[in-house]
């Protein structure tokens, strides 16, 4: 059972580490600790009560009446802690062709970049942890060294063999399902014998379908890269049958629903992840939650505000503000000490918090080499039933042009199967009614002709939603200085009264070149899937829609994927990087800035698992950091200890 | 448990036509007497009943939306759309003003539960998204195969008076919707989301591909 506290209760504590977020980044780190016996606040800005059956079906609920199921749709407006949301965005007509953006923001961040951020994540307990698809692909080696492989991009200071044994580690926390054999040949895991927790998700009709059409087939993109294809398994943090051989013959037991016990099964195709799995199949934060020992403390509504600054380089402590009802702007301000600070907020918020802390400033990188995977979407009717709207969100992608080739030239990519239609692109399949009834009317107001109903429709439906193939093509995008987050206090501020994050993106070349070939590229394997392609990225009516951009003359649209990360990028040089291959700030010897936010590229991966993966790390760190801050007093004189040397 | 409601019964009689679906499975929804409810609060009770006997008229026993007046030809979209998604759709403009309603003209979800009961998810054989879940594995399954339009017709009892006053090309106009290769208007398909927070019922409908735009 969680336990939740308020940010009051919380105050009168005293605590060894004070973990800024109840995401996964955060709440991994805070279990680990509080194994070890360390006392850990989690300070959780958002609402509690998804750990509770009734309050997890609620918002079951809340998504089920909701009318754009967007991933924020089954979590409540809070305006105390208010998320962004890719409702916020709207297109706009009137700065087509002038070099104005063609977007308007009305929500939580004050967009001022060229192209539109459309990328959200939301502020609760458990974070985007909660809408997230649980898609967990690794990053491949060359990922981590793109500037010194390709010429573009940032490298790390740690490579994937450092990384390995925490990517295991966290596939182990996470619960992953999936097939190592796929994932070797791709590259990306090396351990000859791993195995994951559990069996692959079993493969859609879609991804048969796909396999059967595309397999071994050759493609070539724009730039003349001529791949032969491969449909390959995903690795999903999502329950299916545990491997008994896994973990040398240990097995994995599958852990259940949190808040309902003796709950808990393998994925039922509910085809909801994004934005919540009505069983809980899919892995959330809550799980890890459900572990935390007695030393952990868990507040809700209490929003951190500021880290305070103490003696020397270090920082003491952490001031935060309760509320108790999130539709009023009043709240009551707390501090809390502790040896040891970690934000693990998402990336856009830590920045938030760093820089209105004014703090690990030395490198002036903070909040800028904002990044995410700008995803463009493909649509076509198959010439068969394909089965859409079934199973998780995808099961497999196409992987071949995600490493080498003509990398340095463009971005790579990978490309997703949908398994949910044209949900995505064309608000299927509730538009496709609208479409066939001819509802809605004209542009002018007027009533619109034609339409077809009873019979006729109920065919037309079935018939023309049951062959929805969709691709989703997330593109690499490199960190880039000028893609940031700033705050201006005195002008943009939310109803607490905290700086709102002010966005500054655009898409750099190589990413433009990049979403250009995946759209090439997906022309093409919908020609090999004998599928007829309605991909259409023109402006309607005059108006561009989303993301909307022309390159080499051709329109092309790209969505957010959720994917928030730089911001307080990682790097051996305190002059040109925030924390270091640890998390920890070059600045402030105590306060660790954790998650997508510390990563210098992200290639093709959702970040989930490598933030993940880097969590576990920092927080043998922070063991270790804490252990010697507890270490006795050493009584020896300084003179002596210099003798010795 | 008490009997239908008349007016209900003859609601979910007049809604065959309109959706393709049995009165057994209109029924079956549970959500009948909700969906009379709100296309009374959304028209006006005394517009829908107007409605209703036009609709009656319109039907032999195929609907045939041109003996509609424009104003009831987007009432019968917004009920089917209901049905269908369970959701009350944004109706052209024109119409909105015409029915005189305070409501703001936006689509909404009348209900949880209205939502989980779309038939849309059934006429391509599969389950509303986040409920009814068909189990471990199952979308790995070969789809099952959609009914002919004749067996719908026939489920629907709406075939045995075709062969009299319809005209040919009712039946005819069928075809060309039913799976196998037959030409499907693009304007029969969405478009592009232009934006997330367009609702459904508002987006823009297909273009033709682009293989045949450029050949245009």
């Amino acid at each position: 059972m969680i336990e939740t506290t308020t940010g009051a209760e919380a105050a009168r504590g005293s605590y060894d580490a004070v973990v800024v977020g109840a995401g996964w980044a955060g709440s991994l780190i805070a279990e680990k600790l509080g194994r070890r016996g360390w006392r850990v606040l989690v300070l959780e800005a958002g609402e509690a009560g998804t750990q509770t059956w009734s309050g997890y079906l609620d918002s079951v609920r809340t998504f089920h009446s909701a009318v754009a199921k967007v991933p924020n749709s089954a979590y409540r407006h809070n305006a105390a802690a208010p998320s962004p949301d890719v409702l916020d965005l709207s297109p706009d007509a009137s700065g087509s062709g002038e070099g104005r953006p063609e977007y308007t923001a009305d929500g939580y961040f004050v967009q001022k970049g060229k192209m539109p951020y459309g990328t959200d994540y939301v502020r609760a307990l458990g974070g985007a942890g909660m809408h997230w698809l649980g898609a967990v692909p690794r990053m491949h080696p060359d990922d981590f060294t793109t500037r010194s492989t390709y010429g573009y991009g940032r490298d790390w200071p740690i490579d994937a063999a450092d990384l390995e044994p925490y990517y295991e580690e966290a596939e182990k926390e996470l619960g992953v399902a999936g097939d190592a054999e796929g994932q070797r040949h791709l590259g990306v895991v090396s351990d000859s014998g791993y195995l994951y927790p559990m069996h692959r998700i079993p493969p859609s009709h879609i991804d048969k379908y796909c396999h059967e059409k595309l397999e071994g087939r050759e493609v070539t993109d724009p730039m003349g890269d001529k791949r032969e294809l491969h449909v390959r398994s995903l690795p999903q943090a999502r329950n299916s049958t545990p491997a008994p051989e896994y973990d040398k013959r240990k097995g994995y037991r599958p852990k259940g629903a949190v808040g309902l016990p003796n709950y808990g099964e393998r994925c039922v195709g509910n085809a909801s992840c994004v934005p919540i799995c009505p069983v809980q199949a899919k892995s959330t934060p809550l799980r890890v939650q459900d572990g935390f020992s007695d030393s952990v403390t868990l507040a809700a509504r209490s929003v951190a505000t500021r880290v305070l600054r103490g003696q020397d380089r270090r920082v003491r402590a952490v001031e935060y503000r309760s509320y108790n009802d999130p539709a009023s702007p009043t709240s009551e301000s707390h501090t809390v000490r502790a040896d040891i600070v970690v934000l693990a907020a998402h990336a856009i918020e830590n920045a938030r918090l760093l820089l209105a802390s004014e703090l690990a400033t030395t490198s002036g990188q903070v909040g800028r080499n904002l990044m995410d995977h700008p995803t463009t979407l493909a649509w076509a009717l198959a010439a068969d039933q394909v089965g859409p709207y079934r199973g998780p969100g995808h099961t497999s992608g196409v992987e071949d042009f995600r490493f080498g080739g003509k990398r340095r030239e463009r971005a790579p990519f990978r490309i997703e199967l949908s398994n949910w239609g044209w949900t995505w692109s064309t608000g299927a399949p509730m538009s496709n009614v609208a479409s066939a009834l001819a509802l809605g009317g004209k542009s002018d107001g007027g009533v619109k002709t034609g339409g077809v109903f009873g019979p006729q429709l109920r065919s037309l439906l079935g018939s023309t939603i049951g062959r929805q193939l969709q691709l989703q093509i997330a593109v690499e995008q490199s960190a880039d200085e000028n893609n940031r987050v700033t705050i201006d206090p005195r002008r943009y501020r939310d109803a607490m009264g905290n700086p709102r994050p002010i966005i500054h993106y655009d898409l750099g070349e190589h990413v433009r070149e990049g979403v250009y070939a995946a759209y090439e590229v997906s022309e093409r394997i919908f020609t090999e899937l004998g599928a007829t392609s309605y991909t259409d990225h023109e402006p309607v009516d005059g108006v561009p829609p989303l993301g909307h951009f022309v390159h080499r003359g051709t329109d092309l649209t790209y969505h957010g994927a959720g994917h928030g990360a730089g911001t307080h990028i990682m790097g051996t040089d305190p002059n040109d990087s925030v924390v270091d291959a640890d998390q920890r700030t070059h600045d402030h010897p105590n306060l660790y800035a954790v998650g997508c936010g510390s990563m210098p590229s992200v290639g093709t991966s959702n970040p989930t698992l490598t933030m993940c993966a880097l969590a576990l790390r920092s927080a043998e760190r922070i063991h270790r950091d804490l252990a010697a801050l507890s270490q006795p007093t050493n009584l020896r004189s300084r003179a002596n200890a210099e003798e010795k040397v | 448990m008490r009997p239908i409601p008349e007016d209900t019964l003859r609601f979910v009689r007049l809604c065959v036509p309109l959706t393709g679906f049995a009165p057994f499975d209109l029924h079956a929804t549970g959500m009948a007497q909700l969906y009379l409810d709100t296309a009374r609060q959304q028209v006006g009770r005394y517009r829908l009943d107007t409605f209703l006997t036009e609709l009656t008229e319109a039907c032999t026993p195929l609907l045939d939306p041109s003996e509609l007046s424009e104003t009831d030809r987007e009432i019968a979209r917004a009920i089917t759309y209901l049905w269908y998604t369970g959701a009350w759709p944004k109706l052209a403009v024109d119409a909105h003003a015409d029915l005189r309603r305070e409501m703001a003209n936006t689509e909404f979800v009348v209900a949880p539960s209205t939502y989980v009961e779309g038939l849309v998810w059934r006429t391509f054989q599969s389950h509303p998204v986040g409920a009814k879940p068909p189990g471990f594995g199952t979308w790995g399954r070969e789809p099952a195969e959609l009914p002919p339009l004749t067996e719908i017709v026939q489920e629907c009892g709406l075939a045995e008076q075709t062969g009299g006053s319809r005209p040919e090309e009712e039946s005819t106009r069928g075809e060309r919707s039913v799976p196998g290769g037959t030409r499907i208007e693009p304007h029969m398909l969405p478009g592009p989301r232009v934006a997330r927070d367009v609702p459904p019922s508002a987006l823009p409908t297909a273009r033709a591909p682009r293989s045949e735009r450029n050949t245009a």
